[in-house]
């Protein structure tokens, strides 16, 4: 198959004489190209690997390889297609109701009914390799819909000095003027267009988007769109996020499916359709046609095609009187019959097998007796336009009928939205580019632009002096058509006329119950199709006034987006420490643990070295060094300092001294601690903190949210980044520090806290000391620049050859802290374990504290509850199980396993869990449970525990204390 | 959906780049008498108004500030209120 350069696959598949596209949902009825803008599901083909492509928007691609869908066996010839004689036994709702009972044959039914019945087919091995990007673009006014008012919209708002944004869901700009070369004030139609076209490309004040569909429009005006970007690939997309102050809806008119019997035969297709293909394409539609219109642009559209080559045997006009006389000149000349007050009520398909298409066309008077048979293989119908409205339905405007131009019209527009052009009901060119400067000028005085009144008047009286919207006379359908057995309202699930009476009679009788029983617009199409038709055919056949009936909704996303698109690129963060590259040794494993790359076991060799067996006895035994660089580091200070750490600690913060570390924890409203660490005095009111590593990107907004009201003033500096920091831990670490660092730092007590310079190299580097011990031996935290790390961390390396110095990573760790009974909050403990229920009470004075810190009063009230689920210590027989196993006691689940580990140390599995009071008392013997999905090996699994004494290593801690001369022994 | 929030240093900005930071229903610190039920009832439940109503975000990926202003959950409008009134006052200040 051939194409030119700007096809679409539908216009080129046509010009290459491809009449069925595919085949409908339940009848497996032939489809053909229909609409041009993507409103059905006639025309998804596949495309390569990907189903449901819409050829009517999708780019010709060299290559491509396309196929029809819902077909069994070749589209011409579907052996389903008998399904289409299968119609009564398939009334509307019958997928909900005939296969309601039994249960037990809903299995078979539904995989007959799926496999007949559907679209395309997914490939789930097909990939979207698409290339999405973001775009937030800044401006004042926002003008959707390039056609001759939007662009005569933009280029007003943009001359007051406003920033415009133009989206245009076609490739170029021009809308309908686009393909028309009827004269207005002596140029074509379409130069008019490009005229303003170039003119809008060229404003500085302007940036257009053409491929850009709109997503949503919403109440406080922001517009979210997509644009496909130029290059083939169809899946390169941008999604555009534009929060303009005030914004122009022009987009314009579609035409009205006509509703008569075989609508939407292959060879039936809309006027415009049949117009746009030979103008915009160069495709002549067919070879004789006949036309079913019910406005001036339809007469406009067969007098062209007429000019074009196209030979007419009949075009019927809905209205009675009214007609463009120049028009109506035109076809008489060619001795065209114009059949007043007629409508099509059938199309009669051919019967060989080469042609399933149209071959006959009924037109008949509305109103009375008469029908005419014309032959032809192009039927072009058209019910006259109807605005498209979406945009305004979403953005919360009322979209009502209107009786003059029996169109559904947006009624009582937000502040700051505006309506222009064919939207509106008129279509007098002159009048399409008066509306559009009126709303382009009213939207920049909106957008706060300098416009004076007197303009925005005269524009406005202009306009009223110009001609207005047009009379809509057309019914929903012919009476003629009888019960609408192949009357088809809805192309995409094959909802006809017939259906929706039948879901009628059943009570669903309004636009929006109907569209849920009978599937009305709930295929690919939308409402493309079946939107504006379907109110208006239940109000014919309930006879109902036209006033009382309401559209269905239109919903965002107004046109189909890629989930990519939506998700946009992928910004899935990996931070990495000033210390990555020190540990990134052969054997390493990194985990990620928040945004933050972290080593977990210098052994990958996990089958070799289950409970990094070396680097754990490096901690108890020798000396470790791990990089704790993620841990958040904090400078708080000014006058209201205090203030604020008193709010957000649970402890008394006034006793916090400078040299001295103070552990303490932040709560949340519900007395849960969110996070733990130290906190010291380093100036009279300035205060250095660590959080965990999990709270660092959370404390300063937590800070500053549970001090909103108190007008405080301070300061906080988030080091994280800034500083590097490890930790030296293990019996002989002070002995390695001491070879680094100045007189006196090894000496610091547990818990003290010392800034001073390191010299390394000829460096003077600043660093702060901690003489912290979360690992359960003596230990000391390093503080220092970033840009120092590695010069720091070969030095202590360097040091701490002579005593086996050893890597170690996070699993290490979690095994030495949890034998020495440190938790880690989140991971060994719940939502709802309060500081209390930890064994942390003595921070708040263990109940004697103040409640105007966050989470006190929650505490208060816990205080005395029983049966609180409390952190306890377990010994486990039987081997080590996952975290987050069950204890339970009976029947009863009674708590969970935080952390298990084998204990090298301790020669035994020992665990943290949290168990319910007062099982929590040591002794308690309790039952372990795994479930297949544990983190161990898959399967259920049982194992039985003992409550013991937390901590289970060094109880009186005097492995912490412990200070150590550096010269001698212990 | 989303929608715009505007932030007293930072102006009018997506809504992507704040935080909800709940209702604004004055401090709930300094109140020790506060009964349990009441204080669930201040930090727990919400009011979940329609209609306008005060409240806190802060412009996470931005300036940091938490601030109050008053949204209309109807509609998704802000309407005028401390953002406004704390520029008024920096105008006459200067």
């Amino acid at each position: 198959m051939e194409g030119l350069a700007g096809d679409t696959l539908a216009s080129a598949l046509y010009a290459n004489g491809v009449r069925i596209f595919g085949r409908s949902l339940k009848y497996h009825r032939p489809r053909g190209l229909y609409s041009l803008d993507g409103e059905s599901a006639n025309t998804l083909v596949h495309v390569n690997r990907e189903c449901n492509v819409r050829a009517e928007t999708t780019p010709l691609v060299r290559g491509d390889a396309v196929s029809p869908q819902n077909t069994w066996g070749p589209v011409e010839k579907d052996r389903l297609g008998f399904m289409d004689r299968m119609d009564g036994f398939m009334p509307a709702g019958f997928y909900y109701r005939r296969f309601h009972k039994p249960v037990a044959a809903w299995p078979l039914v539904s995989r007959v009914i799926r496999k007949m019945a559907g679209t395309g087919v997914l490939d789930t091995h097909s990939t979207c390799d698409g290339d999405f990007r973001d775009c937030y673009p800044a401006a004042d006014v926002c003008v959707i819909g390039g056609g001759p008012s939007g662009m005569a919209a933009a280029l007003a708002a943009a001359d007051t000095g406003k920033r415009v944004i133009l989206l245009e869901i076609r490739p170029w700009l021009g809308g309908h003027f686009d393909w028309r070369v009827r004269p207005s004030g002596g140029k074509p139609l379409n130069e008019h267009a490009r005229d303003l076209a170039a003119r809008v490309t060229a404003h500085p004040g302007i940036r257009a988007f053409t491929r850009t569909a709109l997503i949503d429009l919403s109440g406080d005006i922001q517009v979210t769109a997509f644009q496909t970007r130029d290059n083939g690939s169809g899946y390169d997309q941008s999604y555009i996020h534009i929060h303009p102050r005030a914004v122009v809806v022009a987009t314009g008119a579609g035409e009205r499916p006509m509703v008569f019997e075989n609508n939407e035969l292959p060879g039936v297709m809309q006027a415009g359709c049949a117009w746009r293909l030979a103008r915009t394409w160069g495709v002549l539609p067919g070879k004789a046609a006949v036309f079913s219109v019910a406005d001036d642009a339809g007469l406009e559209a067969a007098a062209d095609l007429l000019d074009l080559g196209l030979e007419i045997r009949a075009v019927a006009d809905a209205r009675t009187s009214g007609q463009d006389e120049a028009m109506a000149e035109t076809l008489a000349r060619r001795s065209i019959p114009l059949l007043k007050g007629y409508m099509a009520s059938a199309a009669r398909p051919g019967n060989s097998a080469s042609g399933k298409g149209v071959k006959q066309a009924i037109l008949s008077r509305i109103g009375g007796s008469g029908a005419q048979r014309f032959g032809c293989d192009l039927v072009a119908v058209s019910a006259g336009l109807t605005p498209v409205a979406g945009p305004l339905n979403t953005v919360g405007a009322k979209i009502v009928y209107d009786h003059h131009t029996g169109c559904f019209m947006p009624r009582d527009l937000p502040f700051g939205v505006h309506v222009a052009g064919r939207l509106s009901g008129l279509h007098d060119p002159e009048a399409l580019a008066a509306s559009g400067r009126l709303a382009g000028l009213a939207a920049a005085l909106d957008a706060g632009g300098n416009v004076s009144v007197r303009d925005i008047r005269a524009e406005k009286e202009r306009l009223a002096s110009l001609p207005g919207p047009a009379r809509g006379v057309a019914p929903a359908f012919h009476p003629a058509i009888g019960n609408g057995r192949k009357s088809f309202v809805c192309f995409d699930e094959d909802g006809t006329v017939k259906s929706v009476r039948q879901s009628m009679e059943q009570g669903f009788d309004t636009p929006e119950l109907a569209k849920r029983f009978g599937g009305f617009g709930l295929g690919p199409g939308q409402g493309g199709i079946p939107g504006h038709t379907l109110p208006l055919v239940m109000s014919q056949i309930q006879g109902r006034r036209q006033q009382d009936i309401v559209p269905t909704t239109t919903r965002s996303p107004l046109a189909p987006v890629l989930m990519g698109t939506v998700a946009g690129p992928n910004l899935l963060i990996r931070k990495y420490t000033p210390l990555y590259r020190r540990q990134n040794l052969p054997g390493t494993e990194f985990i990620r643990t928040g945004d933050w790359m972290r080593a977990n076991r210098m052994s990958a060799r996990k089958s070799l070295d289950a409970n990094v067996a070396d680097e754990v006895r490096a901690v108890r035994n020798r000396v470790a060094l791990l990089d704790v660089s993620t841990l958040g580091k904090f400078r708080v200070f000014g006058p209201d300092a205090l203030k604020a750490l008193q709010r957000v600690y649970i402890s008394d913060m006034g006793k916090v001294t400078a040299d001295r570390l103070t552990y303490s924890a932040m709560l949340n409203t519900g007395g849960a601690p969110v996070d733990d660490g130290v906190v010291t005095r380093t100036g009279k009111t300035d205060y250095y903190l660590t959080t965990s590593s999990a709270w660092a990107g959370e404390a300063e907004a937590w800070i500053r949210y549970h001090t909103r009201y108190d007008n405080l003033d301070f300061h906080v500096v988030n080091l994280t980044d800034a500083l590097a920091a490890v930790n030296l831990a293990g019996p002989d670490s002070l002995r390695v520090l001491a070879a680094v660092t100045p007189e006196g730092i090894a000496d610091l007590p547990y818990m003290g806290y010392r800034e001073t310079a390191l010299n390394i190299n000829g460096w003077e580097i600043p660093a702060r000391f901690l003489r912290v011990g979360f690992l359960g031996e003596r230990a000391c935290e390093l503080h220092f620049p970033a840009a120092f790390a590695e010069t720091v961390w070969d030095a202590l390396l360097a040091a701490g050859r002579a005593y086996d110095i050893r890597i170690i990573g996070l699993e290490a760790q979690n095994v030495c802290r949890m034998e020495k009974g440190h938790i880690i909050l989140g991971l060994d403990s719940f939502q709802e374990t309060t500081l209390t229920d930890l064994g942390l009470g003595f921070l708040w004075g263990n109940g004697d504290g103040t409640c105007d810190k966050v989470g006190a009063p929650a505490l208060k009230f816990a205080k005395n509850l029983p049966a609180r689920a409390k952190l306890a210590g377990l010994e486990i027989s039987g081997g080590c199980p996952g975290d987050g196993a069950v204890l339970h006691k009976g029947d009863t689940i009674v708590g969970h396993i935080c952390t298990a580990r084998n204990s090298l140390t301790l020669d035994k599995t020992v665990a943290m869990a949290v168990v319910r009071a007062p099982l929590n008392k040591p002794g308690t013997e309790l039952d372990v449970f795994q479930d297949e999905g544990g983190t161990g090996d898959r399967g259920e699994r049982r194992f039985t525990a003992r409550v013991v004494p937390l901590p289970f290593y060094d109880p009186d801690g005097k492995r912490l204390r412990d200070t150590v001369n550096p010269e001698g022994g212990e | 959906m989303s929608y715009s929030i505007t932030c007293p240093v930072c102006g009018k900005r997506d809504l992507g780049e704040f935080r909800f930071g709940n209702e604004d229903r004055g401090p709930v610190f300094g109140q020790d008498t506060l009964s349990r039920h009441d204080y669930l009832n201040r930090v727990v439940f919400q009011k979940t108004l329609a209609g306008p109503q005060k409240e806190w975000w802060c412009h996470t990926s931005g300036c940091g500030t938490w601030f109050s202003i008053t949204r209309d959950t109807l509609t998704n409008r802000e309407l005028p209120g401390a953002a406004d009134r704390r520029k008024e006052e920096e105008g006459k200040c200067a």
